[in-house]
């Protein structure tokens, strides 16, 4: 799929999506060794993106499981389309009859019947779920297992089963085996520990929030719109934000939406009143917010004791 | 390699990180995919294939680097100091060294392998040569070689006295083939500043050897391994990381509860709904009711003992009760000491960090005099007992330390008849309960649950069984 690190992070970043190169790394291997990877991390930091990205750079389908509490093995797997079924015998019904026309017995005709059984238990009537799709799907895919920590512990043994053999038997049709192995993505978001034997089978990425740098990099990329100047400074004030004691951090979906709405209201400068005002964008508690507006006004108290000359430019731009 | 890879997985073993063959097998597959040369991709295969918890990341680059030594930075680095330090460019620094070479090569058989490649500047090749010969001997390196006996330990430990001989025996050399005085002058600075780079390896090494010994003792369990860590032996930074385990927690509480509602309700088939919605097929029962349960809103409410001798437990209780008061709606939460107060709407009005502080200062109630849980409950019972009804989940976390006061422990009784049930949580081990003014044997016989609750892999346990 991929030759070499470096391809990795290239055709990555052709779908939009910067990463290191330990996220480069796991991928290339997970790749290579047909291994699932386990994506932990903060919320917001691109790890369901990282499974979308990949089917997108590969070219490959995008088969997702969205788990939660209570997800069982009919609703990820299969099931039987009974409703269908029914619908079926009752439509065929005189067919049936013809069948079962000659028998003397009760016996008998279940005998006739029975020789039947393929016609009821078919393709026909089953109905993938994203696990099965995955596994028969005549090309090879990536399979997204999203929040895998939400699933219940009962689930996640069933996981173990199929990712370790990618084969399931469905007792009326046998034993069904994947033709190509899905490159399987799984991430968590630590609501509870994943267990050991899921963790030793999958490579362990852990996702955290980019560095300075990098962050403002995915920022030019994606809001391209956005004030040069204005990106700079968005990114160091959210390194200072996440490092303060929040309810919920900054992740940088959010920073990205906020850099949209700054750019939208067209503002150039983070001393602009309505700076504050848009926080909400980024911080989604009422006393997330207030700290983040006390931590912009230090921010802004810093700067304009760095570069005191720069205080009276600002003025004039809010009169445009 | 492979050696390696397996001794320091067995390091990373010994330091609390679970690594499995399997996981083994798999950063030796890695590693043959990607190569060593790059150090990078070398520690994030590794770090992929082998480490999987994220408390587990910090350990590992902690022995990552302890382990595979940073050698092209190391050498890199001194090569710079040692041109500046002799005033040399690196065009005439390099000069010198091809010198050195020649002279190295005339010298052929009278100086070890290591000094030639001390001299000539391969420090990367003298810390592999090092790093072998510590393999072999430095096994047996014991405690007392930290002492007074130190420097004399590494020095024969390294023949660094044959090495200091062999230097000597090179400048004299070079003197003797009559190199011209200014460069030979350069030269015996240079081999000057080179042995003592030696002995800096070697203490580095040492030192390392020793900390690899210390790292592999079994008994150092890594201390940020909350979850079977006592309450009573947080740190404060223990507390205030507890905050998003305590969030878990709580939401695997209401979680529990709801998926056995849920559950529930799927149990039972009502006939005549069923009949009624499979009219439409002819009578079929093609779609299946089931009875639907009426939901049920829990009610909590939680008694907290916020007396001195439980400080930190109660510090951590509170944030949990904090939480679950954060997902239910029907939750009234009160603290005692001889006095009782709720902060209920002191929870709710402020945030976490700062509702808790607030109670434990004083703000409800007076914090400083000595617990009488018998005066709080019969307090309780006297303004409060109107919020306990049938549906009440009621929750007493303490430890039944009574200060010889009257136990009043008809309160509890009647909270029992009264309530659904009845849960106390003492953060004392079981062992002490019943010794000295701990009153737990008369309370104990009120409750439906009387659970030890000293650390959050015991919580844990107490939330399974309260949901189950």
């Amino acid at each position: 799929m991929f030759q070499s690190v470096d391809e990795v992070i290239e055709r990555l970043a052709g779908e939009n999506y910067i990463c290191n190169r330990e996220v480069g790394t796991v991928v290339y291997l997970a790749a290579a060794m047909r291994k699932p990877i386990l994506v932990e991390g903060p919320a917001g930091v691109g790890k369901t993106e990282l499974g979308k990205v990949l089917a997108a750079a590969l070219k490959l389908d995008l088969i997702r499981l969205q788990c939660y509490e209570g997800l069982d093995e009919a609703k990820a797997l299969y099931e039987w389309e009974y409703a269908k079924q029914l619908l079926y015998t009752q439509i065929l019904k005189d067919k049936i009859g013809e069948i079962v026309k000659g028998a003397q017995s009760l016996q008998a005709a279940v005998d006739l019947i029975s020789q039947q059984d393929d016609v009821f238990f078919s393709d026909r009537f089953l109905l993938a779920r994203p696990l099965l799709r995955a596994i028969l799907a005549p090309q090879p895919t990536v399979l997204l297992i999203d929040e895998v920590d939400k699933s219940d512990t009962e689930f996640e043994a069933f996981l173990l089963e199929v990712l370790s053999d990618f084969q399931v038997s469905v007792p009326e049709l046998g034993t069904l085996k994947a033709r190509h192995v899905p490159l399987v993505v799984l991430t968590s978001n630590n609501s509870r520990e994943v267990s050991d034997a899921l963790k030793r089978r999958c490579l362990h990425l852990y996702l955290d929030f980019p560095d300075p740098k990098r962050e403002l990099e995915i920022v030019r990329l994606k809001v391209p719109e956005a004030d040069a100047n204005l990106a700079a400074e968005v990114v160091q004030l959210l390194h200072r934000l996440r490092r303060l004691d929040l309810k919920k951090r900054p992740s940088i979906s959010e920073a990205l939406d906020w850099v949209k709405a700054l750019t939208l209201l067209n503002i150039k400068n983070l001393d602009d009143r309505l700076v504050a005002e848009t926080m909400s964008t980024l911080m989604k508690y009422e006393a997330d917010i207030r700290k983040a507006q006390e931590e912009l006004a230090e921010y802004l108290r810093v700067r304009k004791a760095k570069e005191p000359s720069g205080a009276g430019t600002s003025d004039k731009d809010l009169l445009h | 390699m492979l050696g390696r890879i397996l001794e320091f997985s067995q390091m990373l073993r010994q330091n609390g990180v679970r690594v499995s063959v399997s996981e083994n097998m798999d950063a030796v597959r890695a590693l043959e995919l990607l190569g060593i040369a790059d150090r990078t991709l070398f520690k994030s295969a590794l770090r992929a294939s082998l480490v999987k918890r994220s408390i587990d990341v910090e350990p590992f680059n902690r022995l990552f680097d302890l382990y595979f030594l940073g050698q092209g930075q190391s050498s890199r680095a001194s090569e710079q100091e040692l041109m500046a330090r002799l005033g040399l460019s690196p065009e005439q620094f390099e000069k010198m060294l091809e010198q050195i070479q020649e002279f190295l090569r005339r010298m052929d058989g009278e100086v070890s392998p290591l000094t030639r490649a001390l001299l000539a500047g391969e420090l990367a090749q003298v810390e592999r040569m090092m790093f072998e010969a510590a393999e072999g001997e430095l096994g047996e390196m014991t405690q007392w070689a930290r002492g007074a006996g130190f420097i004399d330990q590494m020095a024969a430990r390294f023949m660094l006295a044959s090495i200091r001989e062999e230097i000597e025996k090179f400048k004299m050399a070079l003197a003797r083939a009559g190199a011209e005085p200014r460069l030979s002058e350069k030269i015996s600075e240079y081999a000057e500043q080179r042995f003592r780079e030696l002995m800096r390896l070697a203490q580095r090494l040492l030192q390392r050897e020793l900390q690899k010994k210390e790292a592999a003792v079994p008994g150092q369990r890594r201390s940020d391994d909350l979850s079977q860590k006592s309450f009573a032996y947080y740190t404060e930074d223990d507390i205030r990381r507890m905050s998003e385990v305590v969030t878990r927690l709580a939401r695997r509480f209401k979680n529990l509860l709801s998926l056995r509602r849920r559950k529930a309700r799927r149990g039972r088939l009502a006939v005549s709904a069923t009949f009624r919605k499979n009219l439409q097929y002819g009578g079929v029962p093609f779609r299946i009711q089931l009875e639907r349960r009426r939901k049920e809103k829990p009610q909590v409410v939680v008694l907290c003992d916020i007396s001195d001798s439980v400080l930190n437990a109660s510090r951590f209780m509170l944030q949990f009760v904090y939480s679950i008061q954060d997902l239910y709606t029907k939750v009234r939460s009160f603290v005692f000491v001889s006095d009782i107060g709720e902060v209920t709407r002191l929870f709710e009005e402020h945030e976490l960090g700062q509702a808790v502080e607030m109670a434990l200062r004083g703000d409800v109630i007076d914090v400083y005099s000595h617990s009488n849980f018998g005066r709080a409950f019969e307090l309780f019972h006297r303004n409060h007992i109107s919020a306990v009804t049938g549906k009440t989940t009621f929750v007493i976390i303490g430890d039944g330390r009574n200060n010889y006061n009257r136990a009043n422990e008809w309160v509890i009784r009647e909270i029992r008849q009264k309530a659904k049930q009845l849960i106390w949580l003492n953060p004392e081990s079981r062992l002490t309960w019943g010794y000295g003014d701990s009153e737990m044997p008369r309370y104990a016989p009120y409750c439906d649950l009387v659970e030890e609750c000293r650390n959050i892999e015991q919580l844990y346990k107490v939330i399974d069984r309260i949901a189950a």
